[in-house]
């Protein structure tokens, strides 16, 4: 599986923790007080707890049931029940490939995260979730005019609204649950930029109505 | 000096949105704990000589009875807070987006309340209907707060918090008890962690405190 689009780096400042998902592995982010990120299997060695209920301590992760700390590298820093105790090498979570590029959040759950796959610069609009599947999201974005524009594909989730460039990134979460990162030209106005927010909303909506998760 | 009376119950939304407000101010009052589930004591006839509606919270101040929690948090905000800044209620441009987003507090009981209320207490409601009317308000809250991050904007109305961002804050963040999870919500989910950030910040069962603000290890750089 290539490296999959799980959300933008905005969204996910310092010292937090989110929690998402590619190919059915369940997944914890984080970014450290340094701003460095990580993604792991989002389950604790220790009883298995998410840690995406956890917490940011300096740079390691903390869990919030036992409180253990993961380092980074992912290795096991502390233990609270036993404070004197150098916890052993063993003791690590299991890690995925994760990098940042576009101000998108790349995750790779098979190998070194391979940089996403756009091929000019785009700015990040918003990351959202429609209950549809991929297919009937980008069905959608084919007859979902912006501005009396309809969306022209160019190839790699690349479309041109008018004068605009967009790309719609999809993360499928099941087969009818699509993550949806969208980006646009760069140095677009605020009011342009609301208004296309206010477009992928028209988006999902349009897919959940004909796709097969529509009400 | 205790400046009101709250009847509340502990796993109560709306309750605790008023004791938020409370705290966050540093206003004093006093509790009566009403056996809400599985008493429903607030539908005895002594109660309901209080509030003829049947609802929790009720804020008693005097001879003043409030009964709607939107109201409480401006009586709060009004009397209590000089500096204005949780209230802009005369402030032309932010006065009625202020209301605007208490009206969409309400909305958000409605919903979100009701299919939280469903699922933990088994409340006899269309648990499917009111959990759809749910996502639904939480979309548009997300929308909405999108808006406001790129305009490079923290809360819902202004450069402060104000009376809307608690009004809309409990329902939004206990939604996962009804199954609507925060993962799609980036928004949401940060503007739910600037409001657990504030100083003087109450907890209810359900919404715990931050642990990074709490307690900070030497080694952490903040
Ligand atoms: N007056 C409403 C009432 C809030 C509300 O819905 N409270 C619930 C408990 S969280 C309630 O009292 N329900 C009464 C009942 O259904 O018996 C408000 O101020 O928002
Ligand atoms: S399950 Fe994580 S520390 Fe125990």
């Amino acid at each position: 599986m290539p490296s999959m689009p799980v959300g933008l780096s905005r969204d996910l400042p310092p010292k937090r923790v989110m929690r998402a998902s590619v190919g059915g592995q369940d997944i914890v982010v984080w970014r450290a007080s340094n701003g460095d990120i990580a993604a792991w299997d989002n389950r604790c060695p220790h009883r298995g707890m998410a840690l995406s209920h956890g917490f940011v301590r300096g740079n390691a992760l903390a869990c919030l049931y036992h409180g253990w700390h993961y380092e980074q590298s992912g290795r096991c820093s502390y233990i609270p029940a036993h404070p004197d105790l150098d916890p052993p090498a063993t003791i690590h979570t299991t890690r995925f490939g994760v990098t940042e590029r576009d101000g998108v959040i790349w995750v790779d759950t098979t190998d070194t995260a391979k940089p996403g796959m756009l091929t000019e610069p785009l700015d990040p609009l918003r990351s959202l979730i429609a209950e549809v599947s991929e297919a009937a999201v980008e069905a959608a974005c084919h007859s979902t005019p912006f501005e009396g524009e309809m969306p022209q594909p160019s190839g790699s989730g690349l479309y041109a609204l008018g004068t605009i460039r967009l790309a719609l990134l999809t993360n499928p979460l099941g087969p009818n649950r699509t993550q949806v990162t969208v980006l646009t030209s760069p140095g677009l106005s605020l009011q342009t930029r609301l208004a296309l927010s206010r477009w992928c909303e028209t988006l999902r909506r349009n897919a959940e109505a004909t796709g097969t998760g529509g009400a | 000096m205790s400046h009101f009376t709250l009847y509340t119950y502990v796993l109560s939304a709306s309750c605790y949105k008023v004791r938020l407000m409370a705290a966050l101010l540093g206003v004093p009052y006093d509790s009566v704990a009403v056996n809400f589930y599985p008493g429903f004591e607030h539908r005895s006839e002594a109660m309901l000589a209080l509030n003829p509606w049947g609802t929790l919270p009720i804020l008693r101040a005097g001879d003043l009875v409030l009964t709607e929690t939107q109201a409480m948090l401006g009586w709060l905000a009004t009397n209590h807070d000089p500096t204005g800044r949780w209230y802009p209620a005369a402030d032309p441009a932010l006065g009625p987006q202020v209301l605007q987003w208490l009206g969409l507090a309400a909305r958000l009981t409605g919903s979100a309340g009701l299919a939280r209320l469903h699922a933990i207490l088994d409340w006899p409601v269309d648990g499917e209907a009111v959990r759809k009317a749910a996502l639904k308000d939480l979309q548009e809250l997300e929308l909405l707060l999108t808006d406001r991050v790129l305009a490079g904007q923290t809360w819902l109305v202004g450069d402060h918090p104000t009376i809307a961002d608690i009004a809309c804050f409990p329902h939004a963040a206990l939604s996962p008890d009804a199954g609507l999870e925060h993962d799609g919500f980036p928004a949401i989910r940060n503007w739910l962690y600037a409001v657990r950030s504030l100083p003087g910040f109450v907890t209810m069962p359900g919404i715990h405190e931050l642990h990074e603000l709490r307690e900070r290890e030497p080694a952490d750089p903040q």
